[in-house]
């Protein structure tokens, strides 16, 4: 395999300290004739044996390091300093020898695990070709995990779910007992519960084949569940280095501080504006001199839009990049001061008057195209919920839960097949979409987007209508005549919170407004969203697959499992106290500093063929015979009706009940 | 949180100003999209540009190139080659627009409507245009033309009742890529109605490909057009064409070569000024 | 399971594409202003005469009828008498379709070979790829018939090297089994006919060749391309795999899909310069036919030839789709 190398290339000694460096690593390539400058400088190790997670943003270049490191930087790029691997430099190298340092000493596993995988090569192939033989294959598929390896062997990718895909990513990546595995965001595409579980894995694998990990991830939370060491980037420069801890609990950094402050988790004070880092990140098109996060930082003096810091080490093994005195840097406030305006509690919520009201909805979907056998997915399977005036109610749930069928049954865009759908003085919710930019007529101004729902109106009142808009949302009035491109991703998601607020709607719909915008830019669309509903009196239901939004943006979580809202309560009750299993395992699934996952076995079932009974009984840990009645299963779709606290399972012991709340009883 | 940080608007690059650099591939292509206007120009100052009367014998028959007072020869009854290729050109590219404007009109609107409506609709007429585009167009053109009797009218009519499925099918893939965007549920929670959607949120972003397709078409049908002349069915027998002069002047090949391939090469000269004009316009529009 | 369901409706989908297509020959027919009866009988024809042939050839009938009558025709072959030959035009077509079958299906073979050594070419970026590539775009510009005239000029009135006209140009050919005098020639044991048939081929198929080439290369390049440029490719690069496992192990499977479509798509262009090039070339197939039949107006043999042609691009189409959807297991589940 590695006949390529000379001999003396291949370090046989077992006594290397150090798997893979960048020195001094410049990375730019063209894009549509512009240069972008993806890597500026860059320079840190990864040990022998441990896992170092690379956390930035988007645009941060930490994707860009990782596929230099792999020797996949593509040849338009330029490129300056050294990438090594096992003292190889991959940067120099010829493709030959790249070709054999990563069959010897590297393994990857990409973010999209469908797309990863050649979609007309059976998967047992596909391991073969990175371990050598089908022997090796099966061995490397039950060693990540593969349920029936034998018979997964000759499945093709689409046969299987994304969890085990993400496997079978994982089993070419360690086939071959590679020094170092390049992950590259390996879970976001996965559901929560899935993610905890990959997470687990990799841990694992590394504690037995005794391998490194480049965890390279824009979640603090996954870094600090899984990394020794964290390195945090910004605009392609190391911001911060150091143990995963001192890193993630003491900063040293600015950015890192800021990053921590904005972050959502389960412990966020929910009474005040979340704590927002101003601006957006800077374009790699277009570098300024400097610490490219000056203009953001709250500490910067004059000098740091002059000199670029390199980092230095500020404690024991803990570097920043850092111009001030680590001392001023934690003393002071490191989010903009704007954004801390005390959150007043809604105008108020009339819990007698139901701005939305859905009563029994089912809706399935037919699928199967063109010439296949046609099929039913059961989105919605009897939802009933109650959505008072002034109210905000989070809808969370893992992929197939029918969280956004929901939504959309409410926006009028589906149809139920049953039930019944409500609106409060009959006007039209307004929707904001997770693709801001998908969501703007793209050949359209702002002003013509906006002013689509103010038709009625002169042109100039209209006008004037646009500007009011965009500057509740905080836009210039200049934003009108700019399309959607023109636009950051923040600044869209803006605009699309004008147009369903130009017109205030009585129930604002979101669909997972935050979950494509980076964590500094999250915070301030949720303030934001706060802000509108509170100054505008509307009801909000938001959709997300997070928790930690869900318990800030809303006063009641409706947290839901294959088309069935499985349990319902106050968001404080629901994330602090769960009493449904499946909500009980999502709490512990989520990723955060100094917390151990519970870990959920298998995946969600596929809503084309529900469980019988409690649709969660095959992975639940408390089931029990009588989970799987048909019966209890038309039982369970009543449970949720109407009341603001609810719980559809028939083994939740009383006593550990915090708050009082309705449980179905056992022979109801 | 409403700090208005200050904002400019990037200008489109549409409305960039035009730059002469030549080393920009930018310029070129504009320089080469320019030649459907050109084309157009020449196809109507053809009357000026010919030195004769195409359909009068004007000098000795079958002049070579270069005697006689003929730039490219005389034919057979000694009427001027050149002149009869120019006004040929003028035919076969009007004709090729024309049938592109009607494929376009036609296919556009087929597809807008079954793209834009979906649902039953959307599977009639798409199960109408995949039968037409499930059987072999020049073929089935033939077959219009010879059986209504040759004439170049019934050329025009044969070639466009088999030309517009594929923009049908072209206009009604972007369409339906579009109407799946978000944008089109925003407008219609925004309140915009039926035809307001078809018309402003989906339209305007099936042009750009159903344009590039027309342009790049247009060498196809030259080529296609003079092949259906070429077997006789175009215009009748005085009336100058490109492909029935090569045709009817084919046993002069080996002895005065000039009088059946000018005209051959004056189809080729339209379709590659069509074809460039086509890439140009393709990479205006969508810059890889 | 879906695969013999996915068959059945294709083929079924097929049937009723060839029943509309005899439908719209029909229609054409109707709608002619040609009088078959006036062609048949000529201008003299008495008025009994002229009712008794209207009858006789069941145009006295309703139109639904006539219609099934015509279909019922075509199930037994019988495509009508040729107003020209005064034979069954199955019987012309018979004599005919070997040749254009023959020179068709070399230009296919010919096409291909060029696509793909044009599509592998650039995107391997091998040396003159460029330069191939724009050969072969002037090529596809220049009208078929042109092609075949340059060809005539350069290498049989220049050069010499090959024969300008007809099929062959030996004399005691032999004509069986399978008409094709490629294939003959090896059966009969006669290498010499199918040298000769070979060299009378080229010229010709070329000529029908370039345009489809650049059509069908062109795809084959851009979905090469674009499966070079995907996550599985990264991947296998991630692996180790060489440029070439790759392109050969991954890539081509994926990507021949849209270029196979594009062929089939591609006969029906393919047929179209098969019948103008005949001209050129003298070769006695269809084209030949058809142009003979045009200018008398000769409707059966044209309804003829268009069926004909129609039915077997319907049918090579719905086989393409076919093999496509068996060689998918996206399309099993």
């Amino acid at each position: 395999m590695s006949a390529q190398l000379a001999p003396e290339d291949v370090l046989t000694d077992e006594g290397y300290a150090v798997v893979a460096t960048a020195e001094d690593l410049h990375v730019t390539f063209r894009r549509n004739g512009k240069a972008i400058h993806a890597l500026r400088g860059i320079s840190l190790e990864i040990r022998r044996g441990e896992i170092l997670g690379l956390v930035g943003e988007s645009g941060s270049g930490k994707s860009v390091l990782g596929l230099t490191l792999l020797g996949l930087h593509g040849a338009g790029a330029t490129i300056s300093g050294r990438a090594t691997v096992r003292g190889r430099d991959m940067v120099s190298a010829t493709d030959a020898e790249r070709r054999a340092v990563r069959v010897a000493h590297l393994g990857a596993v990409f973010q999209d695990p469908m797309t990863s995988l050649n979609p007309t090569m059976r998967v047992g192939r596909q391991v073969a070709e990175a371990a050598g033989s089908d022997e090796e294959a099966l061995r490397l598929l039950r060693l990540v995990g593969v349920p029936e390896a034998e018979s997964r062997m000759s499945a093709f990718p689409h046969e299987l779910s994304g969890g085990l895909r993400q496997r079978v990513m994982i089993a070419m990546a360690v086939a071959g007992n590679p020094d170092l595995v390049i992950a590259d965001e390996p879970t976001t595409a996965l559901d929560v519960t899935v993610q905890a579980q990959v997470l687990r894995l990799l841990r694992t694998l590394r504690d037995e084949l005794g391998c490194s990990v480049l965890m390279i991830t824009h979640d603090l939370g996954v870094a600090a569940q899984i990394a020794d060491r964290v390195a945090v980037m910004y605009a392609g420069r190391l911001a911060e280095l150091g143990e995963s801890d001192a890193v993630l609990r003491s900063s040293a950094h600015p950015y890192t501080l800021g990053l921590m402050r904005s972050r959502l988790t389960l412990g966020v004070d929910r009474t005040r504006a979340l704590p927002a880092l101003p601006g957006e990140v800077p374009s790699p098109a277009a570098p300024q001199p400097g610490c490219a996060f000056s203009p953001r930082c709250s500490v910067a003096g004059p000098d740091c839009a002059e000199t670029s810091p390199e980092p230095v080490e500020v404690e024991p093994g803990h570097h920043s990049a850092c111009l001030r005195p680590l001392a001023v840097v934690r003393s002071t406030d490191t989010v903009s001061p704007v954004a801390l305006t005390a959150r007043a509690e809604p105008a108020g919520i009339d819990q007698d008057t139901a701005a939305l009201s859905l009563r029994s909805v089912v809706k399935t979907f037919g699928v199967g195209k063109g010439f296949g056998r046609k099929r039913t997915l059961h989105a919605l399977r009897g939802v009933s919920l109650q959505v008072a005036q002034g109210e905000s109610v989070a809808l969370v749930g893992e992929s197939g839960s029918g969280k956004s069928t929901l939504l959309r049954v409410a926006a009028g865009l589906e149809t139920a097949d049953s039930g019944e759908v409500e609106l409060s003085g009959g006007s039209r919710p307004q929707m904001v979409f997770q693709d801001s930019g998908a969501s703007l007529t793209p050949w359209m101004t702002v002003e013509q987007i906006l002013g689509e729902r103010v038709r009625d109106l002169g042109r100039a009142a209209r006008a004037a209508k646009v500007r009011e808009a965009l500057s509740l949302v905080g836009l210039p009035a200049e934003v009108g005549a700019a399309r959607a491109t023109q636009l950051s991703g923040g600044q869209r998601q803006r605009v699309c919170l004008a147009r369903a607020t130009i017109v205030p709607p009585p129930v604002l719909l979101c669909d997972e407004p935050t979950s494509a915008l980076d964590v500094s830019l999250a915070a301030s669309v949720i303030n934001l969203i706060a802000r509108l509903r509170r100054e505008l009196g509307m009801s909000v239901l938001f959709v997300t697959h997070d928790l930690s939004v869900a318990r800030v943006v809303a006063d009641r979580i409706a947290v839901m499992y294959l088309g069935q809202i499985v349990e319902i309560g106050a968001s404080d009750r629901v994330t602090s106290a769960p009493l449904h299993p499946y909500t009980r395992s999502l709490v512990s699934a989520v990723p955060d500093v100094g917390l151990t996952p519970v870990i959920l076995p298998g995946e969600p079932a596929s809503p084309l063929n529900p469980p019988s009974g409690c649709a969660f009984h095959p992975r639940c840990a408390d089931a029990t015979e009588s989970c799987q009645d048909t019966e209890l299963g038309l039982r369970l779709q009543r449970v949720a009706n109407d009341d603001v606290d609810r719980v559809a399972c028939i083994n939740i012991d009383l006593s550990h009940v915090p708050t009082p709340v309705y449980i179905t009883p056992k022979g109801a | 949180m409403a700090v208005a940080e200050p904002f400019v608007v990037p200008r489109p690059a549409w409305r960039r100003p035009l730059s002469l650099d030549l080393r920009a591939p930018r310029t070129w292509s504009i320089i080469g999209a320019s030649l459907f206007a050109v084309m157009t120009l020449i196809a109507l100052a053809a009357p000026l540009l010919s030195p004769h009367d195409p359909l009068v014998p004007v000098g000795i028959p079958l002049a070579a190139p270069g005697h006689g007072g003929f730039l490219l020869g005389s034919d057979s009854i000694g009427r001027d080659v050149l002149s009869r290729c120019l006004y040929g050109m003028r035919a076969s590219w009007f004709a090729a627009l024309v049938v592109i404007a009607g494929g376009f009109l036609i296919g556009g609107l087929v597809g807008l409507v079954a793209g834009s409506s979906g649902g039953w609709i959307d599977n009639l007429l798409m199960r109408i245009t995949d039968g037409f585009l499930a059987l072999p167009a020049p073929v089935l053109a033939i077959a219009v033309v010879a059986s209504l009797g040759p004439s170049f009218t019934h050329t025009l009519i044969a070639v466009s009742v088999v030309w517009w499925p594929f923009y049908a099918r072209i206009v009604r893939g972007e369409i339906s890529k579009l109407a799946a965007r978000p944008h089109v549920e925003a407008a219609r929670l925004a309140g915009a109605g039926r035809v307001r959607i078809a018309l402003r949120h989906l339209l305007p972003g099936a042009l750009p490909a159903a344009v590039v397709t027309a342009s790049l078409d247009v060498g196809n049908l030259v080529l296609a057009l003079a092949g259906l002349s070429f077997l006789g069915l175009g215009q009748s027998a005085p009336a100058p064409e490109l492909g029935a002069d090569s045709a009817r002047n084919l046993s002069l090949l080996l002895q005065q070569w000039w009088v059946p391939v000018v005209p051959g090469i004056a189809v080729a000269v339209l379709a590659v000024i069509a074809n460039v004009a086509g890439d140009s316009v393709r990479n205006l529009i969508d810059p890889e | 399971m879906t695969q013999v369901r996915f068959v059945g409706q294709r083929f079924a989908a097929m049937v009723i594409i060839v029943l509309a297509l005899a439908a719209a020959v029909f229609a054409l027919q109707k709608m002619s202003p040609l009088d078959p009866v006036h062609a048949r009988l000529g201008g003299q024809a008495s008025q009994g005469a002229i009712a008794a042939e209207r009858h006789a050839l069941g145009l006295d009938r309703p139109i639904v009828t006539q219609f099934g009558h015509y279909l019922a025709g075509l199930v037994h072959g019988d495509l009508g008498d040729s107003y020209r030959t005064r034979r069954p035009v199955t019987t012309d077509l018979l004599a005919y379709v070997p040749a254009t079958a023959e020179l068709a299906a070399t230009g296919l073979i010919i096409a291909l070979v060029l696509a793909i050594a044009f599509a592998f070419a650039s995107t391997l970026r091998v040396r003159g790829a460029g330069l191939f590539r724009l050969g072969l775009m002037l090529g596809a510009s220049v009208p078929t018939f042109l092609l075949g005239v340059f060809g005539i000029l350069l290498f049989y009135q220049h050069f010499g090297w090959l024969p300008a006209s007809g099929r062959t140009s030996i004399g005691n050919a032999p004509t069986g089994p399978t008409h094709l005098l490629t294939l003959d020639g090896l059966l009969h044991g006669r290498p010499d006919v199918t040298w000769d048939a070979l060299k009378h081929l080229l010229m010709p198929a070329t000529a029908i060749a370039l345009g489809p080439a650049v059509a069908i290369g062109r795809v084959l390049r851009s979905s090469l391309e674009g499966e070079l440029s995907s996550d599985y490719v990264r991947t296998a690069r991630a692996k180790g795999r060489s440029e070439r496992q790759i392109l050969l192990g991954h890539v081509v499977r994926n990507a021949v899909g849209a270029a196979v479509s594009m062929t089939g798509l591609q006969v029906g262009l393919m047929f179209a310069g098969v019948l103008v090039v005949e001209q050129v070339f003298g070769w006695p197939g269809l084209g030949l036919y058809i142009a003979e039949s045009i200018p008398v107006a000769d409707f059966p043999a044209i309804a003829g030839v268009t069926l004909l042609l129609g039915s077997a691009y319907v049918v090579i189409n719905a086989a393409v789709d076919v093999i496509q959807a068996a060689a998918d297991p996206r399309i099993r589940v």
